[in-house]
């Protein structure tokens, strides 16, 4: 009812969870069926260790919360001997989320990955990243930018390549149209939203850096409207992301033109959440005679 | 272990101005927990907000912990509403936990919103027979929960009104420290920042050991999300990951004072 293939990788699910919102996966194991998911996209990992920014890193919002966590991160090398271990053994697919703030960087931790003991099945590329002054974030605006560095890097692996997008930008579709151009195999969209919040009685910001990623329920439409821009303008698979809660939330994303979606602040609330809603998701397709959800995908049908 | 367990509500009570306890029915969570430990809380089912509510056990005895908190925004609203039987969703026990008890005379210092982890260590050091100070400040007497019992170490310090001990924590602190010269003491405390950062600070000058469970804001409770940031006392080096800044939920919430800068007390 579910099965996906993506570049000869099946999907089992067609839920995964977001980089940055399951750690590398063992942290939940505990309390989450990590093997039951249709992947799982790991926290973004450097080329060198990150400290990140200094606190305060998040604050809640309506429906949502503000992060800027500035990649932290124990550094590509670490992530080898320490991480991957644990992620060899998991029976779903695991993807590396790469960050970096030069084209270089972005190579040598992908080499560096290509050359490790390991079964993960691609990349998620953030080129998105608003937390940081070089996160990335100049690739994910530049259309001519993610088309080099996309190209660069698909020559380097022949594994899943997905370029993650930015609704940050004044026509995500041409990002979008980049990637695809450069190679990629799938785009992931969205990733947060630039937000702030103010402490009214301190009247400083209520994260350290002013601004920070908006995530949560209060920027799913905004995730919705960018996955149909996007679908209506390439070919290739879209990964959605943005909000989503429930088995619901996972078809309206479908409908507006995605292929698989990624669970993000919500696992914080339920690490098993991607799992929890898995059999409402089989009722709903029961219910509306659907043999495969992708066969909802861009379905959504406009008012006359 | 972690777990995340529906426990039941067995009781909920209200034992001081704005202040509760709610006793929960968790066999799992409850077998495993240690004074210091905390619990990470959905308030409701359906609820709308993303966060869930760490807070720290006070208790935990056969089948069931406890939680003391202070009725301060949305998440605690809802929390003193739980009626018994109520289910309600938690995971833990996360963190880490006091220990070296043994080799010092503690002084146990809780303040306002920081009891339930101080009471917690209080009452296993006298189930171990280990003899302790214990103080508790509140501005206010309808604050305190307790009675002021200095017989058995136990004071009660109010800035406010007279009760137990006039003024804060740190006055009982030094009443009690002019009594005792020999012993080695060793200080284990939570509560309000401007507090804590009082307590680090006359530690530090006075060498007295001293370990603070501080509270973050905190999102997952687990290492996932990186949010509930302590900065530590070091430089930040280049490419290092979490040698200037620690987690609460994993490297915590209990650190020692001279692991800690005191920034920590500024947000």
């Amino acid at each position: 009812m579910f099965a996906l293939t993506i570049n000869n990788i099946i999907f089992k699910s067609p839920i995964l969870v977001a980089s940055g919102t399951y750690g590398y996966g063992h942290e939940v194991s505990d309390i989450a069926k990590v093997d039951e998911l249709g992947g799982i996209v790991t926290k973004s990992v450097t080329l060198k260790p990150r400290e990140g920014n200094p606190p305060p890193r998040i604050a809640e919002t309506s429906s949502g919360m503000l992060n800027s966590i500035g990649l932290a991160n124990l550094g590509v090398e670490q992530f080898c001997k320490e991480k991957i271990p644990y992620l060899k053994q998991l029976k779903t697919n695991v993807i590396i989320n790469i960050a970096g703030s030069t084209f270089q960087e972005y190579i040598d931790t992908i080499e560096l990955l290509e050359s490790c003991e390991s079964n993960h099945v691609g990349y998620e590329i953030n080129i998105s990243c608003p937390n940081v002054k070089k996160g990335g974030m100049e690739f994910g605006v530049n259309s001519e930018m993610t088309e080099k560095l996309t190209s660069n890097i698909r020559k380097i692996t022949n594994k899943l390549l997905i370029m993650k997008l930015s609704p940050n930008v004044t026509c995500i579709q041409d990002i979008a149209k980049a990637a695809e151009n450069g190679g990629a195999d799938a785009v992931s969209a969205i990733n947060t939203v630039v937000g702030m919040g103010i402490n009214i009685n301190t009247r400083k910001p209520k994260l350290y850096t002013a601004m920070g990623g908006l995530s949560g329920p209060a920027i799913k439409p905004i995730a919705i409207a960018n996955v149909h821009k996007v679908y209506n303008e390439i070919s290739i698979p879209i990964i959605g992301i943005g909000g989503i809660t429930c088995a619901q939330d996972v078809v309206e994303f479908v409908l507006a033109g995605a292929d698989l979606v990624q669970i993000g602040t919500y696992n914080y609330t339920n690490p098993n959440i991607g799992i929890d809603i898995l059999a409402d998701l089989e009722n709903f397709c029961k219910e509306n005679n659907i043999d495969n959800l992708s066969e909802l995908k861009g379905k959504v049908s406009y008012h006359e | 272990m972690i777990y995340n367990e529906i426990a039941t509500v067995v009781s909920n009570c209200q034992i001081a101005d704005n202040i509760y306890q709610a006793y929960l029915y968790s066999p799992k969570i409850s077998k495993e927990s240690k004074p210091g430990q905390f619990i990470n809380i959905l308030p409701m089912e359906n609820w709308i907000n993303v966060m869930r509510r760490p807070m720290s056990i006070a208790s935990q005895e056969k089948d069931k912990i406890s939680i003391i908190y202070k009725v301060f925004g949305e998440g605690t609203k809802i929390m003193s509403q739980w009626s018994e039987n109520d289910k309600v969703d938690i995971t833990g026990p996360l963190g880490n936990f006091w220990k070296d008890f043994n080799t010092y005379h503690p002084i146990l210092i809780g303040g306002g919103v920081g009891i339930a982890p101080i009471i917690n260590l209080h009452n296993m050091l006298l189930s171990m027979k280990i003899e302790h100070h214990l103080i508790m400040g509140a501005r206010k007497k309808e604050e305190h929960f307790m009675d002021h019992d200095p017989q058995n170490n136990i004071f009660l310090s109010t800035d406010l009104d007279e009760y137990g001990i006039k003024g804060n924590v740190l006055i009982a602190l030094e009443k009690i420290l002019k009594k005792r010269n020999t012993d080695k003491h060793k200080i284990f405390t939570c509560g309000p920042p401007g507090m804590m950062n009082a307590i680090a600070n006359y530690s530090l000058i006075n060498e007295i050991e001293c370990d603070l469970a501080l509270e973050t804001i905190m999102a997952c409770g687990v290492g996932i999300c990186q949010g509930c940031t302590v900065t530590l006392n070091k430089d930040i080096k280049n490419d290092s990951y979490r040698e200037k800044y620690a987690l609460a939920c994993l490297d915590g919430p209990v650190f020692n004072v001279k692991d800690i800068d005191n920034v920590c007390f500024n947000h």
